[in-house]
């Protein structure tokens, strides 16, 4: 047990589930102040998401379209811990999801294009707005943070202004995929047929978790991954070494800006959902992204985990008794997760220290 | 013409404020990226004070708004000080998570309250048509805010504070040299502290402001639009010094207003650019003086690296 | 009865995970006397002096001030105790004044806390004046020089009326002759009634100044002599614990042809305007080993900087072997038969969190033996070739191969870099500072390798702040001062007073490449 529990992986996981009860515990507080009497429901719906369907076939599409939306949550987390793992905080992968979003789509609409090439123009795009952060941050010193958070502006309002040319005339939406270019759709490859003929489960789901453990692997097995580590960990050590820190912080992000922009495409272009031209904030799904990252303990094959449950519960905010309540409690629970993450080195310093305390005890007794 | 002026103003007062704060935190080290949420905060306490106590005479409601935004923003502060300071957290990720939770958490509040009060009512607006009257002093079509001396004020306060005051040389020491300062008895998590607070406090203001600019309903759920990251590189612009902040501000203020008012200037109109054009100006703007700035940036040494006492 | 000591600490103790840096120690202070800490590095002097400052809390022990036992928990604490320190990394707030740092933490203040500058800086006029401490207070840290710094330090202690000075191996950076200006002050504030505490691993300037010396070894107390009835044989045996060999067995150099050339090299630097490389010029020929000797900051970090690739020349030309590599990129620069020990092991000799294994390949983890052509890492073959070198230059450590860099002790970590470096076959070695920090047996070590380098037939530039390893290493040395080379020295011919006087900058040649 006490092995078991040194070890760094497990230290990680034990950490990121007292982040999640600490979060669904504090969502449950906020419940309870808004309303005592429906609070332990609300947060048993958040958590049970489709289950709290009656009939097993709605739970399976239900299921089916949180695992819809995973997807792209799954690439924006790899999006952000590539990024960090060569000490970059990558915040614009919201705005680079955005570009994914905006050239699939117009792809899609106005040039009939099928869905691989709307995919690859997506990814284009994306990873070209990842480039100028690279290239700001490269060349010119600019904060990435900062740099990302004013083209995550840009590209939303350029999007809405793009889009707006293939959208429905009566409303703020986005002509419907299926109808116009049904092409363009990714193809189901069957797997629609176990979610209960949910369409929305597509060939991007083996796709995504091909891609999380290729990640793995390039960070972890391969020259590329041990350069880009040590960039991150030590950046003049790096430079020393005579890894070309300018290429690598760009091609970083261009490879970041192409994982979020994967993501948006393996979502819009199940036809899930639509762009509304008229959208004032920037899609939550990017900066999810940082909370399945951090909760997946930065590793890909983590994110998966952390994504879906992230997901889950985010979806789950629906269910919730809205005479009372706001869905968006799904949103303070993952904040609240995201800011319990900063506190993630504390605690595996306090497991190890409390492991090193009790040994220290036994030893003392032999 | 009138207008463009009136929304450089009170733009340039938001991020003055909201830059100024950023400015003392950074000043002590502590790199706050969650100028935003705090705005929110901010804003909602301002926002609650002004739909709800509009009765009470003029210049006692302002001070209780003004002093509900900051107490408010101050309290919002310290999750970034306890998890700066005393937890060596990630300032970026806290920072972040703390915009996020900010606006989660207005939104949820205001939706129960508003539903509380009316179980048809589902939307995250508050309203403060007779609680906005109050700040604002109407001299022929020039709607003149109280926040724009407020913010001149402030400035001075700052650069007094940080460059005539003890208080202000400590602080200072802790973002650029926390050994320095430790050494001579000074206590960097309090001064730290005091940072955060302050930074809280006027990125409470600056959020107030924020919702007090051009109209007399928010919707929280669309949180500050991104006005603390500008704040931010207002900053960056400014480098970290009070005076060149203020230019900053203006400048970054004026391009802000142009998105409300450029319908008012036919040689704008005659463009015939979509006003998508228009809302990402400040950010283009932004990008662009970063660009030429930043690489000469003296930022304070410190920033951003956790004190411990025991490393020397 | 009026105790004759300003303070005493008696049997201190001050223990840190796996190590115990004060065992037992007792030292005794009398009022008016200079009185010296000796030890190596890593003998727990400044582990002492922090607790005597309140840095630290000792677990065991008492210290007493004027015959009485106090608590001493934080600098505020020894403050006004009256005692202060001049830490060996001055505490100084680069972009402040000198008035500023000087008042930091005592500002004179009026109502609200607004500060009365014009007070203090009549006050800190006065003490330099009376002390002889000449300063400019309106001057930025960041624009003065060393010498002005520390003088800022010792002003800071006297502004806050201390009584016991503590100065902390203060002459680390400072000229021979500012050196001798400091002995004098410190001489002049004992007799002002002053008590000093003067921390330090130079002989020489022990039997100069001090009255009493206590020496410390490896944390423990060894004694306590008087400087009058000693001799530096005697000290030097206390601190080591046995009697040192100093010299450097090695046979004459025999050099071949030029195996490195710098023309003109200059370099601008990103702190004083005073440190850059500015046109300099030198050889170095094969079968030698080259000291770039210099008190710290005259431009030797900038110069090697150049030479590395870590920064651009503003102008000049660097030829190795023939070929001109003056905008070579690093790896260049490496895969061309330059290796790099650098100046600072944990900033750019290694990634502090990643294995031994893999900060052994730092430099190499491109080539094919290590990386295959998919771009694969060979795990297997990076395992056995750290094996193969950690047995041969006797690294350390925990685990082997899978230590974690940030586990290992700084002379492992640092063997680690000289095995890396001097395994790359190299025909230039630029070894910046090896020894720094390391024991007496590591320091042995790295001049036997530097000197068999050499042997077979390599070039050595060693870049060094240490007198004895100046005198004793090198084949020539070259002195810098102010990014200029203004002598060029046959060790066997010169001593370190001519040595000293270039290094002030006092005496200079016109030296031909």
């Amino acid at each position: 047990m006490k092995r078991l529990l040194k070890r760094p992986g497990v230290q990680t996981f034990v950490a990121s589930i007292i982040c999640i009860l600490l979060g669904l515990l504090i969502g449950y507080i906020v419940l309870l102040f808004i309303n005592p009497q429906g609070a332990w429901q609300s947060i048993m719906d958040v958590i049970r998401n489709f289950f709290t369907w009656s009939r097993p076939q709605q739970q399976l599409k239900q299921f089916g379209n949180t695992l819809a939306k995973t997807i792209p949550l799954i690439m924006c987390s790899l999006s952000i811990l590539f990024s960090y793992k060569v000490g970059l905080f990558n915040i614009g992968t919201a705005g680079q999801y955005v570009a994914g979003a905006c050239a699939s789509l117009y792809a899609a609409l106005a040039w009939g294009w099928g869905w691989l090439p709307c995919m690859l123009f997506a990814i284009v795009a994306a990873s070209l707005l990842g480039a100028i952060v690279g290239f700001l941050k490269a060349y010119c010193n600019v904060n990435e943070v900062i740099s990302g958070i004013m083209l995550n502006w840009i590209s939303l309002y350029t999007a809405n202004t793009i889009l707006s040319n293939v959208k429905e005339t009566a409303s703020p939406y986005t002509l419907y995929l299926n109808k116009e270019n049904p092409a363009a759709l990714l193809p189901n490859v069957g797997l629609d047929t176990l979610f209960n003929k949910n369409t929305y489960v597509t060939i991007a789901v083996p796709l995504a978790l091909i891609i999380a453990v290729l990640v793995s692997i390039v960070l972890n097995k391969t020259r590329f991954g041990y350069e880009l580590r040590a960039t991150g960990l030590n950046k003049n050590a790096s430079r020393y070494a005579g890894m070309a820190e300018n290429r690598n912080i760009i091609l970083t992000l261009v490879i970041s800006g192409a994982l979020a922009g994967l993501g948006a495409s393996m979502l819009y272009q199940t036809g899930y959902m639509r762009w509304e031209c008229t959208q004032s904030s920037v899609p939550a799904m990017g900066f999810n992204g940082i909370a399945a990252a951090f909760l997946g303990g930065l590793s890909p094959i983590g994110a998966i985990f952390s994504s879906f449950f992230i997901q889950h519960i985010t979806d789950g905010g629906q269910y919730v008794n809205t005479n009372f309540y706001s869905s968006q409690i799904s949103d303070v629970i993952s904040s609240v997760i995201i800011y319990l993450c900063g506190f993630v080195l504390f605690i595996k310093l306090t497991m190890n220290r409390m492991l090193s305390r009790s040994e220290e005890k036994k030893g003392g007794k032999k | 013409m009138l207008l463009l002026i009136q929304y450089t103003l009170i733009f340039a007062s938001v991020l003055l404020l909201v830059a100024l704060g950023g400015c003392i935190s950074e000043h002590s080290g502590i790199i706050n990226l969650g100028l935003e949420g705090i705005m929110v905060i901010g804003a909602l306490g301002g926002a609650l004070v002004m739909s709800k106590l509009s009765y009470l005479p003029p210049a006692l409601m302002v001070i209780i708004a003004l002093l509900a935004a900051i107490a408010l923003g101050m309290l919002y502060s310290c999750l970034l000080g306890v998890a700066a300071i005393h937890f060596k957290a990630d300032q970026t990720l806290v920072g972040t998570a703390m915009n996020l939770l900010a606006t989660a958490a207005a939104t949820v509040f205001v939706k129960a309250m508003n539903t509380a009060a009316n179980p048809d009512n589902h939307s995250s607006e508050i309203e403060y048509v007779a609680g906005r009257k109050m700040f604002i002093v109407n001299i022929n079509g020039f709607e003149f805010n109280w926040f724009m001396p407020l913010a001149i004020i402030v400035v001075v306060l700052v650069y007094l504070f940080l460059y005539k005051n003890k208080l202000g040389l400590r602080l200072m020491a802790c973002g650029e040299h926390p050994q320095a300062a430790d050494s001579v008895g000074i206590n960097v998590y309090k001064m730290r502290w005091m940072g955060v607070l302050i930074s809280g406090a006027l990125a409470g203001m600056g959020g107030l402001c924020y919702i007090l600019a051009g109209v007399s309903l928010w919707k929280f759920e669309n949180g500050v639009a991104g006005f603390g990251f500008l704040a931010l590189a207002v900053m960056i612009f400014g480098q970290w010094k009070p005076g060149r902040i203020a230019l900053a501000a203006l400048l970054f203020g004026l391009f802000r207003a142009l998105s409300n008012t450029y319908m008012g200037f036919p040689a704008l109109v005659s463009l015939n650019l979509p006003s998508n054009v228009y809302n990402m100006m400040p950010y283009i703007v932004c990008l662009i003086v970063l660009a030429f700035t930043s690489k000469t940036s003296r930022a304070p040494k410190a920033e951003g690296i956790p004190y411990d006492k025991g490393s020397r | 009865m009026e105790s004759p000591y300003a303070s005493e600490m008696l049997n201190i103790t001050k223990r840190f995970p796996g190590i115990i840096a004060n065992d037992n120690i007792t030292l005794q202070l009398r009022k008016g006397e200079i009185h010296a800490l000796l030890g190596e590095n890593g003998a727990g002097k400044s582990t002492l002096m922090s607790v005597l400052f309140g840095l630290y809390q000792a677990e065991e022990g008492i210290i007493k001030k004027d015959g009485v036992e106090v608590k001493i928990k934080d600098p505020n604490d020894a403050n006004a105790l009256g005692i202060g320190m001049v830490h060996q990394h001055f505490k100084l707030v680069e972009c402040f004044t000198v008035l500023d740092n000087i008042i930091m933490g005592v500002e004179p203040v009026g109502p609200l806390g607004f500060l009365r500058k014009k007070e203090a800086r009549e006050k800190v006029l006065a003490l330099s004046k009376k002390y002889g401490l000449e300063v400019d207070p309106d001057a930025k840290i960041e624009d003065i020089t060393v010498g002005m710094q520390q003088r800022t330090e010792i002003l800071k202690m006297l502004y806050r009326d201390n009584e016991i000075l503590i100065f902390d191996e203060p002459t680390a950076v400072l000229t021979p002759q500012e050196i001798v200006e400091l002995m004098q002050i410190m001489r002049n504030l004992a007799a002002e009634g002053k008590s000093i505490l003067f921390i330090s691993h130079k002989l020489a300037e022990i039997m100069a100044v001090a009255d009493r010396c206590t020496v410390l070894r490896k944390g423990k107390y060894i004694g306590t002599v008087n400087t009058k009835d000693t001799t530096m044989e005697e000290l030097s045996a206390m601190m080591v614990g046995r009697n040192v060999n100093f010299h450097v067995a090695k046979k004459p150099a025999q050099p071949g042809e030029a195996i490195l050339e710098v023309q003109h090299m200059t370099v601008a630097s990103k702190t004083h305007s005073n440190n850059a490389v500015k046109d300099v010029s030198f050889t170095v020929r094969r079968g030698e080993i080259v000291c770039i000797a210099g008190i710290d900051g005259n431009g030797q970090s900038e110069l090697v900087y150049g030479l590395t690739g870590l920064e651009p020349l503003t102008s000049g030309k660097i030829i190795l072997e023939g070929k001109d590599i003056t905008k070579a990129s690093i790896r260049k620069r490496s895969t061309s038969g330059m290796s790099h020990i650098p100046e600072d092991r944990h900033k750019h000799g290694l990634v502090l969190d990643y294995s031994l294994e893999y900060n052994i390949i730092l430099q190499t983890y491109f080539e094919s033996r290590f990386t295959d052509r998919m771009g694969f890492l060979r795990r297997k073959s990076i395992r056995s070739y750290s094996d193969k070198l950690i047995d041969q230059y006797d690294v350390r450590s925990g685990q082997g191969s899978i230590t974690s860099a940030r586990a290992m002790s700084g002379g492992n970590q640092q063997k680690a870099i000289i095995a890396r470096e001097l395994d790359k076959q190299p025909e230039l070695l630029v070894a910046v500072q090896p020894t720094r920090g390391l024991d007496v047996g590591a320091i042995e070590y790295i001049h036997k390798q530097l000197v068999a380098q050499r042997d077979a037939g390599k070039g050595v530039l060693l870049i060094s702040l240490e007198l004895d390893e100046v005198m004793d290493v090198p084949d020539r040395i070259l002195v810098m001062y102010e990014g200029e080379i203004v002598g060029e020295l046959d060790p066997k011919k010169t001593t370190q007073e001519e040595l000293g006087l270039y290094m002030a900058g006092a005496k200079r040649d016109e030296v031909r490449a």
